[in-house]
């Protein structure tokens, strides 16, 4: 037990630690010194993906009674889950200015939510998952409630609900599961399924456990939370909440596709079937939306749905496919958000005719927010375009059935480029007398731009960041 | 030539300065620089800055061309360069110039060079964007003619977009246009519908090569389609047609090219006409025409109707037009048919020719859009109906207008004559059957039609009564002069000299 705990289970353990110094100094210390408990956050992540080194991953390493797994795997969603936590903190100082007495209880349930999103990373158990889904889900309800004004309460009840009914479909999948093998463990199931015929029941639990799931990436049956959510969540909260739960989401799924549900041959096209329709219903909504947040939620679901297909036809290419367009895909958003974080708190408002002229006044944070959004929309020179074509590769790669989904694909992102462009074009437009200089601080310019070099950097030399996630979909 | 290679010696260590990647990237880099905040706000600085990056950089692609030497090893050196991008795709980042590469590359420095001296009279705001965006498109369109690899070709296909976009839509004149956003809009979205079904082409070439050739590489070289199947092929040449049919454009994909055309700044329409539908051509020959070359002769029949629809077709619909930038706008189509033509001619000359058009017809409509421009900017109105009379207010534009316009009929001594010939005698001689002596028979009308159309341009537009509301216009400007007496020298001097031109595609 102690072996293990120094042998995986440090990083997290660190975490943990941080998460209570967080709760007793909220308890004890007085709300003026509200300012240090974003330092503290930020020791505790720095600390924690140091601590990554120490974690033994060759060739896997399984602990506290086969509940937790660790690999390269494992360790990279990690470290981007983490880096994640380290940018979301750095962009989280207006929010916690707004109530200055709950700042470490914001920042203990922020760190709290990045704790479930690593476990759930390296869970090998479903009972072990099925914790780490709460406590990730938990604190997301109250990050998302905690901006003023009643839209936050609504999406945060909303969020509850779809994570509830999500969750209990996840268990009733689980549960059927647990009918066959009597067991919990991937490693387990997948070694007392392998003997015997795939079941019709085993493939309903796996529909079941993946719809259970893929809830939290806004994904075709329980997508429609996606735009109230990000319509009434701070901007901040936002880039959290799109990517921490969907790294943790994806890392867990596809570990899901390749091990103990990979037995049946009827998942792959449904899920195909599943992240096409929620392609159409998300580029189709965003056509007429005017608002920037919900043309982003869109953009989520429709990017989600995209890593879904390719995760669904299981290989060690797509595989590294899918680290890939993460790793680029994460980075792009939290791009985004920290641009509109900035916004937000100049009063600017989230429709795309506010934003008219900013680029005139203020054209490094302009130009940065628009390189992001063209790599979103696949664009060269950022890492979006070789996402893109890397994960449309993939699809050729799995055979010509798929040709007719990858063309619906290709004709939906000239939609997505139609609503991409839109968040974009008024920047240029002329100049009002109103447009501002937007006043931003260090912590969101520096997130801003950094993640908007790391975009560019690997659009322009991906080569590294392929290998490794070659490397690491090979260990799988 | 020898005694530029006695200049070069010295030179050898200077590699990175006569090389490609210094001719596609340094507009690119002049971009980024205007681009970023810390160089100056100054709009006269900034236009006279960019002028002298595009002048630099015509006098070095002449420097190119007069090096281009295939047989000297010293030389040949210089037509190719490549690193390793992203090796787990076989992805070269490498270029290659041969023939028609270098007159295309010409072309675009030409072309650019003309239209940043025409912006001085139709860009009036917004310079440092203008500016920072036309050299972008510039190496986005150099990228496109000098790629030597699938994924190379495509990522400048697509980098092509966004400047275009803006160039199209944005405010820079000093009066509005409402329409302006939207047809760039229709422009970047039918593009990039037809780029997104060339990447399906691409990708499905790219796997197939390597599953039957074991050879993982994009590289236009090394990709062979014989073993691929015949299905599979049919569908790949299929998307590239569809892909660049688009922007060549082929009919039922034209209709965003008239609105495009006739919203854009004076400049942007030259370029648009003048460089950037013949990506589409270029494409076609790259791809259709030298790659899946088994399929091409099968499917050119059908391609070359196609081009017969679109040469006779929007004649016509040109000869209907009203207003005298939607004239050129159909035209240009109906030109890119016979450019279209010659290539499914499928044969030497065809190709010639249909490079050869390439060029007269991109200078030729590039003068074009100039001299709707100038009308505009003077008479304040496009329609034909309203013109008229300026010809003796303005002779030197009215006697340089009159020989660009002859030249764009089909005059001899001028080089579309020679092209348009050489086209048709092309599709007689092709040996793919009777389909394309049919189409090279139906085409000829085309002459009869062009003419009809350019002349009542020629003549509504110019001659007639004078009119009271133009009686105050002026001549042209020195720099407009000096935009359409280059263009009408160039295209005497490849009309009385054509074997320039061929000499380099042969």
């Amino acid at each position: 037990m102690i072996n293990d705990f120094f042998n995986i289970f440090l990083p997290q353990g660190c975490l943990a630690v941080f998460i209570l110094i967080q709760l007793v100094l909220g308890m004890f210390l007085s709300p003026r010194f509200y300012k240090y408990s974003r330092f503290i956050s930020l020791a505790g992540l720095s600390f924690s993906i140091i601590l990554l080194s120490t974690v033994q991953i060759e060739p896997q390493y399984f602990g506290f009674k086969n509940s937790i797994m660790s690999d390269s795997y494992t360790l990279l969603f990690q470290f981007i889950i983490m880096l994640c936590g380290f940018f979301v903190v750095l962009l989280s100082k207006k929010i916690i200015n707004t109530f200055r007495q709950n700042a470490y209880t914001y920042n203990a349930l922020l760190l709290t939510a990045i704790f479930g999103g690593l476990n759930i990373v390296s869970a090998n158990d479903f009972l072990t998952l099925f914790i780490s889904i709460e406590l990730m889900s938990f604190p997301t309800y109250f990050l998302i409630s905690s901006a003023k004004g009643y839209h936050s309460k609504e999406a945060a009840f909303k969020y509850l609900i779809t994570s509830a009914v999500s969750t209990s479909v996840f268990l009733l999948g689980v549960s059927y599961l647990y009918g066959i093998t009597s067991s919990f463990n991937f490693t387990e199931i997948y070694e007392i399924l392998s003997e015997g015929e795939p079941t019709l029941i085993y493939t309903m639990s796996g529909v079941l456990i993946i719809l259970g799931l893929i809830s939290k990436l806004s994904v075709f049956p329980f997508a429609n939370w996606v735009i109230d959510v990000y319509k009434g969540t701070e901007t901040s909260v936002l880039a959290f909440l799109s990517t921490i739960p969907k790294l943790a989401m994806f890392g867990i799924v596809c570990r899901l596709l390749v091990f103990p549900l990979s037995l049946s041959l009827e998942l792959p096209f449904i899920i195909t079937i599943i992240s096409i329709i929620t392609a159409i219903w998300a580029n189709t909504y965003a056509i007429r939306e005017k608002n920037v947040k919900v043309i982003l939620a869109c953009s989520a679901s429709a990017n989600a749905s995209y890593v879904l297909l390719v995760a669904s036809l299981v290989s060690v290419y797509n595989l590294s496919t899918v680290i890939f367009y993460l790793i680029c895909y994460v980075i792009m958003n939290i791009s985004v958000f920290s641009f509109l974080n900035i916004t937000e708190y100049d009063n600017i408002g989230f429709f795309v005719s506010n934003f008219k002229g900013l680029f005139h006044k203020n054209h490094a944070l302009t130009l940065a927010y628009a390189i992001s959004v063209i790599g979103l929309a696949g664009f060269p020179i950022t890492s979006g375009f070789v996402a893109k074509i890397y994960l449309f590769s993939a699809i050729v790669n799995s055979g010509l059935v798929f040709i007719p989904f990858l063309l619906a694909l290709l004709i939906l992102m000239v939609i997505a480029l139609f609503y991409y462009l839109k968040l974009i074009i008024p920047l240029f437009d002329k100049a009002g007398k109103d447009t501002v200089v937007l006043k931003s601080l260090y912590s969101q310019k520096l997130v801003l731009f950094v993640t908007t070099a790391i975009t560019l950097l690997i659009g322009i030399y991906p080569e590294k960041i392929i290998e490794l996630c070659r490397f690491v979909a090979y260990n799988v | 030539m020898s005694h530029y290679y006695l200049i070069l010696e010295g030179f050898d260590k200077m590699d990175i300065l006569i090389s490609i990647p210094f001719l596609i990237f340094l507009p690119m880099l002049a971009s980024f620089l205007i681009m970023s905040p810390l160089f100056t706000r100054n709009e006269i600085a900034i236009r006279r800055f960019s002028k002298g990056i595009f002048g630099f950089h015509l006098l070095y692609t002449i420097l190119m061309l007069l090096l281009f030497d295939l047989s000297n090893p010293y030389t040949a050196k210089l037509s190719f360069w490549g690193i390793d991008w992203i090796q787990s795709l076989g992805v070269q980042f490498s270029f290659k110039i041969d023939g028609i590469s270098m007159i295309l590359v010409l072309l675009t420095s030409f072309i650019f060079f003309l239209s940043s001296i025409a912006s001085k009279t139709h860009i009036r705001k917004n310079c440092k964007f203008y500016y920072s965006m036309l050299l972008l498109l510039m190496s986005a369109v150099l990228g496109i003619f000098t790629a030597n690899d699938m994924f190379v070709f495509f990522m400048f296909w697509e980098l092509e977009l966004i400047p275009a976009y803006f160039l199209i839509g944005g405010d820079f004149s000093l009066d509005i246009n409402p329409n302006a956003k939207k047809s760039a809009m229709k422009f970047v979205l039918f593009t990039f519908l037809g780029s997104m079904i060339m990447l399906l082409g691409i990708l499905l070439l790219h796997y197939y090569n390597y599953i039957t050739s074991q050879a993982l590489t994009a590289t236009f070289g090394d990709i062979f389609t014989e073993r691929i199947p015949f299905g599979i092929q049919i569908a790949i040449a299929v998307c590239f047609i569809i892909g660049f049919g688009v922007k060549l454009p082929v009919i039922p994909l034209h209709t965003w090219l008239p609105d495009a055309h006739t919203d854009a700044p004076t400049p942007i329409s030259m370029i648009l006409a003048g460089i950037m539908l013949k990506t589409g051509a270029y494409g076609m020959f790259r791809f259709n025409y030298q790659i899946m070359n088994d399929v091409f002769r099968y499917i050119a029949p059908a391609l070359a109707v196609l081009a017969l629809i679109n040469i006779i077709y929007t004649a016509f619909i040109a000869y209907s037009q009203t207003d005298i930038k939607r004239i050129v706008a159909y035209s240009s189509i109906s030109n890119m048919g016979l450019i279209l033509l010659g290539l499914c001619a499928f044969n030497q000359i065809g190709l010639s020719a249909s490079v050869f058009h390439m060029l007269a017809h991109g200078l030729v409509t590039a003068g074009l859009f100039m001299i709707c421009g100038i009308v505009y900017l003077r008479c304040k109105t496009r329609d034909i109906n309203s013109l008229g009379g300026i010809a003796s207010n303005m002779p030197r534009f009215f006697g340089l207008s009159t020989l660009i316009i002859l030249a764009s009929i089909g005059v001899p001594i001028f080089a579309p004559f020679i092209s348009e010939i050489l086209t048709i005698i092309s599709a007689m001689f092709s040996d793919l059957g009777i389909v394309l002596k049919g189409t090279a028979i139906l085409s000829l009308p085309l002459l009869i039609i062009s003419s009809c159309y350019m002349l009542k341009f020629l003549h509504c537009g110019f001659m007639g009564d004078k009119q009271d509301a133009f009686a105050k216009i002026n001549d042209i400007t020195t720099h407009e002069f000096i935009v359409l007496t280059s263009i009408m020298v160039l295209l005497l001097i490849f009309g009385i000299f054509p074997q320039v031109v061929l000499g380099l595609i042969g």
